[in-house]
């Protein structure tokens, strides 16, 4: 399975929840793929992503927040994972498409190869789930529908050669939107 | 600033509305700290950037957040306050410690403290010096700041 394989599973399976998508190819797949306003799509700031879906999961108590986020996202930001382990927000669900690589830099290693990001996770409380194929992340997308949060899946997913384009939205636009504004 | 205007600070922002308040600690503020800490209202974070990533949520969700931090912090959110804040025009009080404001404070903050005033110039965020007799103008300053869709930084000079 490929990142847009699997997000195009996940977004198909959870319908019109908030998403909060990491910078670089996670949001332009999911721009690609399934584009609404309840989709807050980061640029730049790296590593953030689960930070901004934290701060929207402890003010939104009655909401799911998905967080799409990459390996070597949540590598700049592992400090983040602590600090939700400690507040063990119920609706926060961390997805970590896990590629390995800095793919949209060129494909350079993260420390993902060898080292867990579940069990990092697992240690800061999180309930965690490992994917590596369709019909698992789709069993493992329903299971936690009945389970509180934090919970991370790490989804293995494979290099691929096809680029998405571009956000082309302006940055105060998806804010509104995703606001309702 | 003393300790009473500091704890008052805190109360009044909270008064204010700007109920959200994360961040990273710093001995400059910390009766400000303190306050929110005893009424649980206070969210320390590891990183600066990562108390911006949780108060930008929380702004999404239509909540006046605060961010506080050393100056230090503030050179570690650089990017973020670029990249994140100021892209997507997500209106933050950020609350900044200036360690290195006197000459004989410890030798890590001089520089920063040197180039702090710079900086925030040069990234263009409006900022005010909080002191003992204008911290209610400030604070109100800042929730027009906000409320009018733009960030703005206090800033609070360590004199000890």
């Amino acid at each position: 399975m490929n990142r847009k394989e699997a997000i195009e599973l996940i977004t198909r399976k959870i319908g019109n929840e908030l998403i909060i998508s990491a910078n670089g190819y996670i949001s332009r797949d999911l721009f690609s793929i399934n584009d609404k306003t309840t989709n807050f799509y980061m640029i730049g700031s790296m590593g953030l992503a689960s930070s901004i879906g934290l701060g929207i999961a402890i003010k939104n108590p009655k909401k799911r927040i998905y967080v799409f986020d990459g390996d070597g996202n949540i590598l700049m930001n592992l400090g983040s994972l602590t600090t939700i382990g400690t507040l063990k927000p119920k609706n926060l669900i961390h997805l970590v498409f896990d590629n390995g690589s800095h793919e949209s830099t060129g494909g350079q290693p993260t420390c993902s190869n060898s080292i867990s990001i579940a069990k990092i996770a697992k240690a800061a409380n999180f309930k965690i789930f490992q994917v590596e194929n369709e019909s698992q992340f789709e069993r493992i997308l329903t299971k936690i529908k009945k389970l509180s949060g934090p919970i991370m899946i790490v989804v293995k997913i494979k290099n691929s050669e096809e680029v998405s384009g571009r956000v082309s939205l302006k940055p105060s636009d998806i804010k509104k939107r995703f606001m309702g504004k | 600033m003393k300790e009473k205007i500091q704890r008052q600070m805190f109360d009044y922002l909270q008064n204010l509305g700007v109920k959200n308040l994360v961040g990273v600690p710093d001995s400059t503020m910390k009766y400000f700290i303190d306050q929110g800490l005893k009424k649980n209202k206070i969210l320390i974070a590891t990183r600066e950037e990562e108390a911006i990533g949780i108060a930008v949520g929380m702004s999404l969700s239509k909540c006046h957040s605060l961010v506080f931090m050393q100056n230090a912090g503030l050179a570690n959110s650089i990017s973020t306050i670029t990249s994140l804040v100021q892209l997507y025009q997500i209106p933050l009080i950020f609350l900044v410690g200036w360690r290195g404001y006197l000459q004989n404070d410890a030798p890590e903050h001089r520089k920063i403290g040197e180039i702090q005033s710079s900086i925030l110039k040069l990234i263009g965020l409006k900022s005010k010096i909080v002191k003992d007799d204008n911290w209610k103008l400030c604070c109100k300053w800042a929730l027009k700041q906000i409320s009018n869709g733009s960030s703005c930084c206090l800033v609070i000079q360590r004199l000890f």
